[in-house]
């Protein structure tokens, strides 16, 4: 386990760009070279295809909730302080299959339903006894 | 009308010889199930082996090929089995044994073995000190996922971990695609504590659970309460195959091996990115497992499968073919479950929830029971019996019968 755990290894090559892209604010997803289709994790060989390369490629950042959790216990001891969090998955309206494991943010969580529209926002990660901080592609209910 | 995650190609079956009717289990051993106790694995194993041997009326010299997972703390593997009873015979070792998806698919391998006559005498076994190791990070069950690097990066730091939290996920799926309620999962959680309160050793044996009791306990993971999620324990078990032909010679009845079926699913255990996300690749194991025995759903007597959470119990029974896919609610509503409905006995040691969490080597030790007709929550004359095996990446069924 990594230094900063559990904020992301920003510099991991794999999913490098996706934080990068974060930064700069943007929602960044490979596609793969032979299929085009996206490739979500952002590993080779492509599951359909077998194609071996990626690229990245942004994407508009709408999506449907696919599915959500309310957490009120801390499995993670550094998530204690932010209990409970709403966290779940987000499909992609370019690709329903790629689904973004994330924080739904500025929700009431008794009013989320799966498949409703959402929008990604860009928010600092920031974890108690960690002292950097890393720009994480968040969700948030809206068509916007 | 909520849009189904449902899709054919996102796993697939393992091809498999027919071994059904070869082999048979003659030896079965529990160890001590237990919160924190102090004890090592190769302790909880070595316990469980004694055990069976005890009654499969064997020597340790008798034992000649020896099956474990190398996963968990040390398992028992063949110099295990040699430094704890003193022998130094040869023996067949695999590493394809253990619990989980494993303790379906074992006595498919040692059938294997056994015709080709590497082996005619075969120990799998499978121990936990998760509950002495108790730490969510460090050698307990998060700990494998909190390791990989896809997870550490694109999961984690969204507090989309541990286990609890990915199977909350696909519950709530489930209710959405399904209609499935709390109080449906909440009869699965009844079923199997009412099962533990009749079963001697199991670790919930004396905390009653009713469903108002469930419905009142907190959301931890919502829409899962604690009672949905399975144990943490000390514990393992054993079991003992040889052929059908040598089976008849050893003292206990016979339980034989008539169907093995093994399913995979094409993106391991990321769960998130599952094709068909509220299925487990029991879609995929179950039909081989079926034609292998010449049985249907509707002849299973009594069924045990891996239960790390109610959901997972429920998209089993649904994937296995017990019913129609999204009716797996109204299918367990009620005292369905139960050992003396007569519907679709289940779990009837208790499973993970209630009884132990040694992932499901006591499952099929149990199901042995039922079918020797010696267990405490007895199925009149049950005559075949399932293990539904499950790691996430893969799924088993193994169908005993007995002879």
């Amino acid at each position: 386990m990594h230094a900063d755990f559990p904020l992301p290894d920003v510099s991991w090559e794999p999913t490098r760009e996706f934080w990068a892209g974060a930064a700069r604010g943007e929602l960044r997803i490979p596609r793969c070279d032979a299929c085009a289709r996206y490739v979500w994790y952002p590993e080779t060989p492509c599951r359909r295809c077998g194609g071996t390369r990626l690229t990245w490629s942004t994407v508009g950042g709408r999506g449907r909730l696919f599915s959500w959790v309310v957490v009120h216990y801390a499995w993670i001891p550094q998530l204690s302080d932010r209990l409970p969090f709403v966290t779940g998955l987000v499909a992609l309206d370019e690709d329903p299959a790629v689904r973004l494991a994330t924080y739904v943010v500025d929700c009431v969580p008794d009013r989320l339903r799966c498949d409703l529209p959402v929008r990604v926002v860009f928010r600092p990660l920031r974890f108690p006894g960690v002292a950097r901080e890393v720009v994480a592609p968040l969700f948030a209910p809206g068509e916007a | 009308m909520p849009s189904l995650s449902t899709v054919s190609d996102w796993g697939f079956a393992s091809e498999l010889d027919d071994v059904g009717g070869e082999v048979a289990i003659v030896g079965i051993g529990d160890a001590d199930y237990s919160k924190a106790s102090g004890r090592t694995t190769y302790e909880i194993a070595a316990q469980a082996t004694e055990r069976a041997l005890a009654d499969a009326g064997l020597t340790p010299r008798d034992i000649d090929g020896v099956m474990y997972v190398p996963f968990s703390g040390d398992q028992f593997d063949g110099r295990a089995f040699h430094a704890h009873f003193g022998t130094s015979h040869d023996l067949w070792v695999s590493d394809k044994g253990g619990g989980m998806v494993w303790a379906g698919s074992a006595p498919y391998d040692a059938a294997l073995a056994i015709r080709s006559g590497r082996a005619s005498c075969i120990l799998n076994t499978f121990s936990v000190a998760w509950a002495t190791q108790r730490s969510q990070m460090v050698g307990g069950p998060g700990h494998v996922h909190a390791e990989d690097l896809y997870k550490q990066n694109l999961e984690v730091p969204f507090g989309w971990f541990p286990q609890p939290v990915y199977f909350a996920t696909i519950a709530r799926r489930h209710m959405y695609e399904f209609g499935t309620t709390p109080e449906q999962l909440g009869a699965i959680a009844v079923a199997c504590r009412r099962h533990a309160s009749l079963t001697p050793g199991a670790v919930m044996r004396d905390k009653p659970l009713t469903l108002a009791d469930y419905l009142r306990s907190p959301l931890i993971a919502d829409p899962f309460r604690k009672e949905d999620c399975c144990l943490i324990s000390d514990g393992g078990a054993a079991y003992i195959m040889t052929s059908l032909e040598r089976a008849r010679d050893l003292r206990q009845p016979i339980v034989a091996v008539l169907g093995v079926g093994v399913g995979n699913s094409r993106t391991g255990a990321y769960w998130s990115q599952q094709g068909a996300f509220t299925s487990t690749p029991q879609v995929f194991a179950a039909p081989g497992a079926f034609t292998m025995a010449g049985i249907r759903p509707a002849d299973v007597d009594v069924l045990a499968c891996y239960d790390p959470f109610t959901i997972v119990s429920l998209m089993q029974i649904e994937d296995m073919g017990f019913c129609r896919k999204g009716e797996g609610g109204s299918f367990v509503a009620g005292d369905a479950l139960h050992f003396d409905a007569g519907t679709l006995p289940y779990n009837t040691h208790g499973g993970m929830l209630s009884h132990a969490y040694v992932l499901g080597i006591a499952h099929v030790v149990e199901i042995v029971r039922q079918l020797r007709h010696r267990a405490a929550a007895q199925v009149p004359d049950a005559a075949i019996g399932i293990y539904g095996g499950y790691t996430g990446p893969q799924a088993s069924t193994l169908i005993l019968g007995r002879h």
